[in-house]
């Protein structure tokens, strides 16, 4: 395929999408930033688009607590979160991986993850690495578990996950990810073989549409240059062309 | 005040990792459950302004956090990238002006935030940041950069010598 890694979850990811609805991206997220620039550019012009630390995409006056009395409200439709490890039941580690107190890895913490997953009405998952030591069977602590039981107040939660490999969906019924789409050129075996639990897949599974020349053309000229705004680095090395 | 609650969070292991944080029944709502963690009161806060003034006017990054903390604190010694009239911190368009009767003492510090940001200052040092994680992948990697740009430098000109600081350009 004609594209990048990043090109083909950031054309994925503007996908999911929706025209005028109101979307935040935290920090340390250029991917998602990319995806839904690459949305707002083309069919979500009307969507209402937060990114972290990018001086054009932060429709407040004040910081991160206006930011997040306004996630805390209810207003997002869209967030995007990650984790050091991410279990088959949708639950986020980014505490640590180990014994918490004496870590293998200190992970960075949650931030507001434990409040964003609950709150943000539907939550896409994304990681650049497919490996066993991400996506774990278990895992280490929950950070902000993938579903709650009735009596918690949480409108949100799990919707999708985007890896280098495939799309996951979150199933609701049986709090789990199941395989959606694999991306094309990836073996199901391989599939299996860097994820560390077993494998579901949903009854409609099929490839992943890879990005368009149209897609790709504005990732690489418009969501570029906006990115570089928040992600300099990212920008210069992320897209191919 | 003296706790806060905080939406979502009920079921994770924040229960387990952070007994400080407790779950209670709402009392709006007692059938659900509710996070409430107690107040942070610092005892000395020490934040990077973009200016101040000789009577603890600030002039803060607008992401309002640093003002937050300040506001948290008993004792607040602000360093700032240069000194200026109270006055011209009211007019200025960029950030966050935070009033002196929560300031203890200011530091006029160009560079102070290095290797950090100051927003509409200057960027972070990209290259030193890589340095220091490179360094502190292991012990003596760690103490070696302690040694050098920690313990070593006896002030503040001496550091940003090291580091091969630039001041950036007035605005």
């Amino acid at each position: 395929m004609d594209c990048t890694a990043d090109e083909l979850m950031a054309a994925v990811i503007a996908r999911l999408v929706r025209d005028g609805e109101t979307v935040g991206v935290g920090t340390l997220a250029p991917l998602p930033a990319s995806g839904v620039l690459l949305a707002h550019f083309t069919h979500a012009p009307r969507a209402r688009v937060i990114i972290f630390n990018h001086p054009d995409y932060w429709p407040f006056r004040g910081g991160s607590k206006e930011f997040y009395d306004f996630a805390q409200r209810g207003r997002l439709d869209l967030f995007f979160l990650s984790g050091g490890q991410i279990d088959a039941h949708g639950n986020l580690n980014l505490f640590a991986v180990g014994e918490h107190e004496r870590p293998r890895v200190r992970l960075p913490g949650g931030a507001g993850s434990a409040m964003l997953y609950y709150l943000a009405r539907r939550v896409i998952l994304f990681r650049r690495e497919h490996t066993p030591r991400i996506f774990v069977p278990r895992v280490d602590h929950v950070t902000s578990p993938g579903s709650s039981p009735p009596a918690v107040v949480r409108p949100g939660g799990p919707w999708l996950c985007v890896t280098p490999l495939c799309v996951f969906r979150f199933d609701p019924e049986r709090r789990r990810l199941v395989v959606a789409s694999i991306h094309p050129g990836v073996e199901r075996g391989e599939l299996a073989r860097r994820t560390g639990f077993a494998l579901e897949w949903a009854p409609d599974a099929g490839i992943t549409p890879p990005p368009t020349p149209a897609e790709l053309h504005v990732l690489r000229t418009r969501v570029r240059e906006a990115l570089a705004g928040a992600y300099p680095q990212y920008a210069a090395t992320a897209f191919a062309g | 005040m003296p706790f806060m609650p905080v939406a979502g969070h009920v079921g994770s292991d924040y229960e387990r990792l952070r007994p400080d944080f407790r779950v209670i029944p709402d009392p709006f709502a007692p059938e659900r459950p509710v996070m409430v963690v107690p107040a942070i009161r610092c005892d000395v806060a020490l934040i990077h302004a973009i200016a101040a003034a000789p009577d603890g006017t600030l002039l803060l990054d607008h992401m309002e956090d640093d003002a937050l903390l300040a506001q948290a604190s008993d004792v607040v010694i602000a360093s700032a990238e240069r000194l200026a009239t109270a006055d011209e911190l009211r007019r200025s368009p960029a950030g966050v002006v935070l009033e002196g009767i929560h300031v203890t003492a200011v530091v006029e510090a160009p560079g102070g935030a290095h290797p950090t940001l100051v927003r509409g200052v200057h960027a972070l040092d990209a290259a030193h940041l890589r340095e220091y994680a490179a360094a502190a992948r292991d012990e003596a990697g760690f103490r070696r950069y302690l040694e050098r740009y920690v313990l070593e430098p006896k002030d503040h000109a001496t550091y940003l010598a090291r580091v091969g600081w630039t001041a950036p350009p007035t605005s």
